[in-house]
C-alpha cells in the first residue's frame, strides 16, 4: 500500500522529538450500502475510504494525526505536526521492519466486490418477499444491504510490519406490523467476516419470517409488567448481557485508569461459579474475527471469566503500559480517524450444564426474554440497561403469553452473581459494538442462562 | 485544498454518460485534547476530507464517494455512478436542485477561536481536572477530561447551477467524573459547546459534574407504579432527538411514522411548540442552504400543540406536493441524501424549573436516562428506559433514585406534557441536527423500581 522506505522516513519525523513508540496504520476500504424499502431499491452507495493514521507514545500519553493524503511529503509533515506535542531529547531507535506473517482465520472465496450488483439485489428481493409474505399484519419491510473489503497495513518502531484484508458481509430485514393504529418491529440481521459466499450456505427467507414473526407476536402482546423477578435469557444475541454488564468493564479502556468496577481485581471472585467467559477473535469467518488486531498484534483466544473468577482483561499496548500487561490482540478502531483501543471481538459465555427444557421448568413464574435488543452500560458503576425486543411470561414453569417494552436493568457485579443456570446451547449474533475508537463489528453469544432476579421495566404496573 | 479544477475534471468527463452531476466535498480539521493525571494524556489532531459524486443515468440518481480525491479516482467514481443507479427502481425520482433564488445569512464561524493557543486550552483542560480533583475528598478520578474543536468546511456544485459553500467552527469541552463514598460509586457529568472560548468556565463545568455525582451517592430504587415525572432539560431534549424520525416526510411515506395524515391536528398538549431554526448564531446545526442546496428556512413543526409539517426533502416535497422544508441532509460525503432538522427545540414556557419541582406533592425528577438507542422505539413510539434523578415530596427534592425505569408512548407524552420550564438547553448533537429543550413536566409515566 505504501513502501517500507517512506513507513521508515515517517516513523523517524515522529520520533524525531523524543517520542518513544511510533506506529503508522494505513486504510483502504472499499464500501457498498444499499436500501430496499417496500421492495423497491431506494439507495445504493458505494466509494473507497482510504486514508493514514499516525500514532507517538510518550510514556503513558499518546499523541493521534491522520490524513487522507498519504504522499511522502504530507505524511512526514503530519508527523512532524504530531511529534512537536513532545519536547523531549530523540531517543535512539534504530527500524529495522520485518513483514510479519499472518495468519489467516477468515478464509474468503468471493470478494464482494466482484460481485455484480444485480445478484446482491436478488438475495435483498428474496429477503423482502419472505418477510412481507409472512403474515397480512406485515405493513412494511427494510432491508439493507453491506459488504466491505479493508485493506489495512500496520508498521511501528518495534519492527512489526503487517497486512490484513478484512472482508464483512451482512443484510439486515426489520419487519414492520401495524393494528389499531399501533406499530411494532421485528428484526434479523445475519453477518460473517466472509464473501459473497456467505450467502450460499444460508436461508435469507428464514430470517425475513423471522423478523416479521418477531413483529407479529409483539403487536398482540400485552404491555411487560414491571418489577423484580427471575429472568430466562435466551442464547445467541441474549449475550449482550455479558457484553453489556461485564465485557465493557474488563476493557483495558477503563480498567488502566481504576475507572471499571473490574479493576484490581484479578484472580477475584466477580461471579456466579457457574460462568466462565471467553473472548475470542480468531473464530473462523465469525462476524468479530479478524487476524490481526488494528495495531498488528495477532488474535487470539482470550480467557476472561473462569468458574467465576476473573481470569483476564482486554489490553491494547498503551492501556498495556500503565497495567504492565501484554496486549491480548484486542485493540480495535472503527477506521483510520481514531486511535486504536482495547474492545472485544467474539464474546461469549461458555456453556454450562443445563438444558433449555430444565431452565424453564424450573422457573416458577418470570420471563423469559427470547431476543434481546440493544444496551449500554456505565463501566464506573457497572449499571447496564437493555431492551427486550421479544419477551414471554413463564408461569408455573411454561413459558405462556408475548409481552412487550420490556427493559431490563442492573448492575453488573451483582448480575454476574445472579446468574445460577447455564444452558448447553450456546449460540453467537452479530451486532455492531460503539466505544471510544468508534463502531466496531462484534459477536456477543452465549447459552440460555437464568438470572435469579433482576428488575424489569414495562409498562404495566405490579401484578 | 484547492478542488475547482478536480470538480471541472470530474463533470467534463462525466458529462456524455451522466445528464445531471453534483459534487458535494466536506472537509475539515480537527483538535482534541485528552487530559489524566494533569498530562495531556492524548492529543489528536486531524485534516481530511472526502468527495461525493451523485449523478443521473437515464433518470435515475446514482451516488459513490472516494477519499482519495485526486485524478486517479475520477473513472471509478463516475462508472460507480452508473453502477449504483442502474438497479434503482424507486417511483420517486430523486432530482438535482437548480438552487434557491435567496440564501438566507447566518453567522457559523468565529475567527477568534483559532487566536486562542494551544496552550492555553491545554492549560484548561488541565485546570478543569484539577479542579474537579479538588471540591470533594470523595471525588476519586476523573475518568474523561477532554476538549475539542471541529472546523468543517462544506461545497456543493452541479450542473445546474448550484455554487455554495460554507465554513463552521465548533468547540466542546466535557468532564466526567467518578465518586465514591463506602462501597458506592457514583459518576457525574458536564460539557459545553460553544465557539467562544470566553464562554468556557472550568470552576463552574467542575462543579456541576462534581455536584452531580455527589449528589446520587446514596441513590436507591423506587416502589413501582405511575409517578408525574420531571424531564430535565437535557434529559427531555435526548428523548426528543430518539424520535425526530417520527417527523421526517419519508418516514410518513414509507409508512413507518404514525404521524401519517395528521397535518393540522391536535398530535401534542396546547402548552407544546416544537421549531426548527437554522438562523441560530453559532448554532450547532446552522446553515444557511440544505445537503441539496435548498435555502435553509425557519417553521414550527408543532403549534401550541398541532402538527403543521413534516421535515421535507425535495423529493419528498415533490410526492406530497408541498415545498422542501429544506431538510435535505447527508450524514457525509459517504451518504445519500436524507432528512434531517436544523436546530431543532421545544419553545420555552413560563415556568421556572423551580417551579415544575414545587407543582409535584409526589414524583420524580428524571437527571439521566440511558438505553435510548435499545429502548426506545422510533417507530412504534414505545419506550423503556433504565434512569435516574430525584424523588419529590411535598414540592421538594427528598432523595436520589437510581435502578430505575421509566416506560411510556412518546405520542402519548407529548399529549401528556404539562408544564413547559423556561431553561431551554442544547444537547450534544448526534446525527443530523441539534436537539434543544426546557425542563418538561409529564402527567404521568410507568416507573418500574422494587
Amino acid at each position: 500500500m505504501i513502501n517500507k522506505k517512506i513507513i521508515e522516513n515517517v516513523l523517524y519525523a515522529a520520533l524525531s522529538t523524543g517520542g518513544d513508540f511510533a506506529e503508522i496504520f494505513v486504510e483502504d476500504k472499499y464500501t457498498t450500502n444499499m436500501k430496499m424499502i417496500g421492495g423497491i431499491l431506494e439507495d445504493s452507495i458505494s466509494g473507497r475510504d482510504y486514508g493514514v493514521g499516525i500514532r507517538i507514545f510518550n510514556g503513558f500519553n499518546s499523541i493521534y494525526a491522520y490524513t487522507n493524503d498519504s504522499t511522502e511529503e504530507n505524511l512526514i509533515k503530519v508527523a512532524k505536526e504530531a511529534a512537536l506535542a513532545i519536547n523531549l531529547d530523540k531517543k535512539n531507535i534504530v527500524l529495522n521492519l520485518m513483514k510479519n506473517d499472518v495468519k489467516n482465520n477468515n478464509k474468503i472465496i468471493t470478494l464482494p466486490r466482484s460481485v455484480e450488483k444485480a445478484k446482491k439485489i436478488e438475495i435483498m428481493k428474496n429477503g423482502y418477499l419472505s418477510a412481507k409474505n409472512y403474515d397480512e399484519v406485515i405493513s412494511q419491510v427494510t432491508v439493507s444491504y453491506l459488504d466491505e473489503e479493508q485493506n489495512v497495513l500496520i508498521a511501528n518502531s518495534e519492527g512489526l510490519m503487517a497486512e490484513d484484508k478484512r472482508v464483512r458481509t451482512r443484510m439486515a430485514i426489520q419487519s414492520v406490523a401495524t393494528k389499531s393504529g399501533e406499530m411494532q418491529i421485528g428484526f434479523s440481521a445475519p453477518g460473517a467476516s466472509m464473501g459473497f459466499e456467505f450467502y450460499e450456505n444460508m436461508d435469507i427467507e428464514e430470517h425475513g419470517r423471522e423478523a416479521s414473526r418477531i413483529a407479529k407476536t409483539m403487536i398482540d402482546a400485552e404491555f411487560c409488567p414491571s418489577g423484580k423477578m427471575p429472568v430466562v435469557i435466551h442464547n445467541g444475541f441474549g449475550g449482550v448481557l455479558f457484553h453489556e454488564a461485564c465485557g465493557h468493564g474488563l476493557e483495558a479502556t477503563s480498567v488502566a485508569k481504576n475507572t471499571s468496577v473490574f479493576s484490581n481485581k484479578l484472580n477475584e471472585k466477580v461471579a456466579s461459579s457457574v460462568v466462565t467467559a471467553i473472548d475470542d477473535g480468531t473464530i473462523p469467518n465469525e462476524w468479530g474475527t479478524t487476524n490481526i488486531d488494528d495495531e498488528g498484534t495477532p488474535t487470539r483466544e482470550n480467557l476472561l471469566i473462569e468458574n467465576g473468577i476473573l481470569k483476564g482483561y482486554l489490553v491494547d499496548k498503551l492501556n498495556g503500559r500503565r497495567m504492565d500487561y501484554e496486549p491480548t490482540g484486542s485493540s480495535r478502531r472503527q477506521s483510520y480517524k481514531l486511535p486504536p483501543t482495547s474492545r472485544m471481538n467474539n464474546t461469549y459465555i461458555a456453556n454450562g450444564k443445563s438444558t433449555f427444557e430444565e431452565i424453564i421448568s424450573n422457573t416458577e413464574s418470570g420471563l423469559f426474554a427470547k431476543k434481546l435488543g440493544g444496551g449500554s452500560v456505565n463501566p464506573a458503576t457497572g449499571d447496564f440497561n437493555f431492551a427486550v425486543m421479544e419477551g414471554y411470561l413463564i408461569e408455573n414453569g411454561k413459558i405462556t403469553k408475548p409481552v412487550r417494552g420490556a427493559t431490563l436493568i442492573g448492575n453488573g457485579t451483582e448480575v454476574l452473581d445472579k446468574i445460577d443456570m447455564v444452558g448447553n446451547n450456546l449460540k453467537l449474533a452479530q451486532g455492531m459494538c460503539g466505544s471510544v475508537s468508534g463502531l466496531v463489528p462484534v459477536n456477543v453469544g452465549q447459552p440460555t442462562i437464568r438470572v435469579k432476579n433482576l428488575t424489569v421495566g414495562g409498562r404495566k404496573g405490579d401484578e | 485544498m484547492e478542488y475547482n479544477s478536480i470538480i471541472e475534471k470530474i463533470f467534463e468527463s462525466g458529462k456524455d454518460s451522466l445528464e445531471e452531476m453534483e459534487v458535494f466535498i466536506e472537509n475539515g480539521k480537527e483538535i482534541e485534547i485528552d487530559v489524566f493525571e494533569g498530562e495531556l494524556n492524548k492529543y489528536n489532531i486531524a485534516e481530511s476530507g472526502g468527495l461525493s459524486l451523485r449523478g443521473i443515468s437515464n433518470g435515475k440518481m446514482g451516488y459513490s464517494y472516494t477519499e482519495k480525491i485526486d485524478e486517479s479516482s475520477i473513472d471509478l467514481i463516475i462508472n460507480d455512478v452508473i453502477e449504483n443507479s442502474k438497479y434503482i427502481d424507486s417511483p420517486d425520482k430523486e432530482e438535482i436542485f437548480s438552487g434557491s433564488s435567496k440564501y438566507g445569512e447566518v453567522e457559523l464561524y468565529n475567527e477568534d477561536l483559532s487566536n486562542v493557543s494551544l496552550e492555553k486550552k491545554i492549560d484548561f483542560v488541565k485546570a478543569l481536572e484539577k479542579e474537579a480533583l479538588s471540591l470533594d475528598e470523595r471525588v476519586v478520578s476523573v475518568s474523561g477530561c477532554s476538549y475539542g474543536e471541529v472546523e468543517q468546511h462544506r461545497i456543493l456544485r452541479n450542473t445546474k447551477g448550484v455554487d455554495l459553500e460554507e465554513k463552521k467552527n465548533i468547540a466542546y469541552c466535557y468532564i466526567s467524573v467518578v465518586v465514591k463514598y463506602n462501597e458506592d460509586i457514583k459518576t457525574g457529568s458536564s460539557y459545553i459547546i460553544s465557539n467562544d472560548f470566553s464562554d468556557y468556565d472550568y470552576k463552574s463545568l467542575a462543579e456541576e459534574a462534581v455536584e452531580e455525582g455527589l449528589s446520587m451517592l446514596d441513590a436507591k430504587s423506587i416502589e413501582s407504579g405511575n409517578y408525574p415525572i420531571i424531564f430535565r432539560n437535557d434529559v427531555f431534549a435526548n428523548v426528543l432527538e430518539t424520535f425526530v424520525p417520527i417527523f421526517s416526510a419519508e418516514n410518513v411515506q414509507k409508512g413507518l411514522s404514525l404521524l401519517k395524515d395528521r397535518i393540522d391536528s391536535e398530535i401534542a398538549s396546547p402548552i407544546l411548540t416544537l421549531s426548527d431554526d437554522p438562523f441560530i448564531k453559532n448554532g450547532v446545526a446552522s446553515r444557511a442552504f440544505d445537503d441539496e442546496g435548498m435555502a435553509s428556512k425557519f417553521k414550527k413543526v408543532i403549534d401550541k400543540g398541532t402538527l403543521k409539517t413534516y421535515f421535507h426533502n425535495w423529493k419528498t416535497a415533490k410526492k406530497d406536493g408541498v415545498s422542501s422544508t429544506g431538510n435535505g441532509y447527508r450524514g457525509s460525503y459517504k451518504s445519500s441524501l436524507s432528512i434531517a432538522p436544523t436546530n431543532l427545540y421545544v419553545e420555552s414556557g413560563k415556568d421556572s424549573f423551580e417551579d415544575l419541582i414545587k407543582s409535584i406533592d409526589h414524583g420524580l425528577l428524571i437527571i439521566d436516562v440511558q438505553g435510548l438507542h435499545s429502548g426506545a422505539n422510533a417507530v412504534s413510539g414505545d419506550y423503556s428506559l433504565s434512569a435516574y434523578g430525584y424523588e419529590i415530596e411535598g414540592g421538594k427534592i427528598k432523595r436520589p433514585v437510581n435502578q430505575i425505569t421509566i416506560a411510556g408512548n412518546f405520542y402519548d407524552t407529548l399529549k401528556n406534557v404539562e408544564k413547559v420550564g423556561n431553561d431551554l438547553k442544547f444537547v450534544l448533537p448526534g446525527i443530523g441536527g441539534q436537539v434543544g429543550s426546557p425542563s418538561v413536566k409529564i402527567k404521568s409515566l410507568s416507573v418500574s423500581g422494587e
